[in-house]
């Protein structure tokens, strides 16, 4: 199978597009690389301003499968998927009103640059922030493997061009352009992104209108057809108990991502903060309920079995390759993959900052060397390019073990750093044996209960793994002893 | 602003969100399951598809404009306070 020349043309010019933004970044921050590498690679100059704050929080947030996964689901479940997609609302004002002030306050205290710099202040502990720069690269790793699958898999769907040929275009661009522009370039990149997913849905909606007959004549059928569709329980597809643990899993343990919480450290004021949080509540609600809404109406353009198209993974690039013509499905599809490169560049840069501050830089102050700029400048793109390539080598032939881990990387982040923040940040009692046993003890137990495929109640995994964290880190507290009074002072002043 | 009220300044505005977020949970229930029997049209669509989803949106705007208004103040976040010690011990 091969497509048309032209249908690549949009993604090449977007690509080409983001990679000029990181390299006019690069000129434009040049003073701040000059004297400061490692913190205006990482995190800029605290200059994001609510428009870009917010946009880059969502686009971190928002994923390849919220675009091709989530709808191809909602086709066939109907309106419970959009009732139960739309608790995501909560992430980015919960994340910035609970942590952006309060962890960009000790960022200008202790000079921090990542989310870890700020757990070793707090709990005094090296090994408990090198096990977090662990875990961060491992689920961040099997993560950006499954967006640039899931982004391939899409391109070949639509372009008919092949797998590899997509991968290289969007996956190797985006590790360029990160690589080259640092987070500043990430955060604007992300927000093209955040605009072209938006446009991206409002095109889908649209075109799938159209093709399936006007929104009247789809509503009809479906209360001919689909009565269930139209029911939140789904006719049994959809139970209470998967209600709750997405409250838990996509809602309200986000806030602990720390590709979320690093925001806190980027933006340039409070003004920005409130508007980040009002522009991005409804960027969220936008995304989640057009895009699921999308894959509903998919129902008047196929309505057969998941099976007959094989699988729900595949109707969202059915619908585009049906409902659309030819040129606009190749510039529709950039949303999607846009929803995919801003995940892995913002994922990329955290990663890297993970192994070039939270562990070389740190073990090397500690012996008392200061490595020269020339020498960090060098090592932190070098990172960010090897891990960009080992990441993109991988999803060349994924192997099975990657969905593994990717099946862990949400909740287990969210186990590990959930209680470990929170906790942390708010309550003069946590200390690094809470703490310490928390990331550790629930993290594995959490990862376990997966791989084991055990449930309680049938709920998913992330209950056992937040409820373990939050035990243990309690236990840990107080029996453990206290942190010394100069930590509590800096962290809860009296 | 002293240190020490800047903290129970950003202590209570992370409070106050997760307020907002407990408000919003108890809205999302009776919006979507709360109106599940009512057998009213909207668009078409029975009432809680869409109370359940445009609404709880909307409500999350709305939340968040009065949280941000009448709780978040503007605080300046460059610390004076040097840190007592740096770094992490073994």
């Amino acid at each position: 199978m091969n497509g048309d020349i032209s249908q690549l043309l949009p993604l090449l010019g977007y690509m080409a597009f983001m990679i000029g933004i990181s390299f006019y970044v690069r000129h434009q921050q040049q003073s701040g690389l000059m004297n400061n590498f490692v913190k205006t690679y990482f995190i800029g100059n605290r200059d994001l301003g609510g428009f870009v704050l917010a946009m880059t929080t969502v686009a971190t947030y928002s994923s390849v499968s919220s675009f091709v996964g989530g709808p191809g689901v909602a086709w066939n479940v109907g309106f419970g998927w959009v009732y139960m997609a739309v608790v995501q609302v909560t992430a980015v004002f919960l994340v910035l009103g609970i942590f952006g002030k309060r962890v960009a306050l000790l960022a200008s205290k202790f000079n921090a640059v990542t989310v870890v710099d700020i757990i070793r202040h707090r709990y005094k502990s090296d090994l408990l922030a090198e096990i977090s720069a662990f875990i961060i690269v491992l689920f961040f790793c099997a993560t950006m493997v499954a967006q640039f699958v899931g982004g391939a898999k899409l391109f070949e769907a639509v372009t008919g061009y092949s797998y590899v040929t997509g991968l290289i275009l969007f996956g190797a661009m985006v590790v360029v352009y990160t690589t080259i522009g640092g987070f500043r370039a990430v955060a604007i990149t992300d927000t093209c992104c955040a605009v072209m997913m938006m446009i991206g849905i409002m095109m889908l909606v649209y075109f799938v209108l159209q093709a399936g007959g006007g929104y009247d004549s789809i509503v009809a059928h479906l209360e001919t057809n689909r009565p269930d569709m139209l029911e939140p329980l789904s006719g049994g597809k959809m139970p209470y108990g998967l209600y709750l643990t997405q409250w838990i899993l996509v809602g309200i343990c986000t806030i602990a991502l720390p590709q979320s919480v690093v925001r806190g450290l980027a933006f340039k004021n409070n003004k920005s903060l409130v508007r980040a949080m009002l522009i991005g509540t409804f960027a969220v609600g936008f995304m989640n309920i057009g895009v699921n809404l999308t894959g509903i109406l998919g129902q008047g353009v196929m309505t057969g079995a998941p099976a007959d198209y094989g699988g729900t993974d595949s109707i969202i690039p059915r619908i585009v390759v049906t409902a659309m013509p030819a040129t606009l499905a190749s510039i529709a599809i950039i949303g999607p993959l846009s929803a995919s490169i801003s995940t892995i560049s913002s994922l990329l840069l955290v990663g890297s900052s993970a192994i070039i501050k939270d562990i070389y830089l740190y073990r090397q102050e500690r012996k008392g060397n200061k490595p020269g700029d020339g020498k960090l400048r060098i090592l932190s793109m070098l990172a960010t390019a090897v891990i960009g390539a080992i990441v993109f080598f991988i999803a060349m032939t994924p192997p099975s073990l990657i969905w593994l881990i990717n099946m862990f990387a949400f909740g287990g982040l969210e186990t590990a750093f959930f209680w470990t923040l929170l906790l942390g940040l708010y309550w003069p009692r946590a200390n690094k044996t809470g703490a310490m046993l928390s990331m550790v003890g629930g993290t594995v137990l959490y990862c376990l209960a997966q791989g084991m495929g055990f449930k309680i109640m049938g709920l998913h995994q992330i209950t056992i793994g937040i409820t373990v964290s939050l035990i243990l880190f309690l236990i840990g507290s107080y029996v453990g002893k206290s942190e010394d009074k100069e930590t509590l002072g800096d962290f809860f002043p009296e | 602003m002293s240190e020490k009220e800047k903290y129970l300044q950003i202590r209570r505005e992370a409070m106050w969100t997760g307020i907002t977020l407990l408000i919003l949970i108890v809205f999302w229930v009776l919006a979507g399951f709360g109106l599940a029997g009512v057998d009213i049209k909207v668009f078409g669509l029975p009432l809680w598809a869409v109370a359940g989803t445009f609404g709880v949106w909307i409500f999350a705007m709305v939340l968040v404009k009065l949280l941000t208004t009448f709780v978040f103040k503007d605080i300046d976040l460059e610390t004076d306070g040097t840190p007592s010690r740096k770094g992490g011990q073994p």
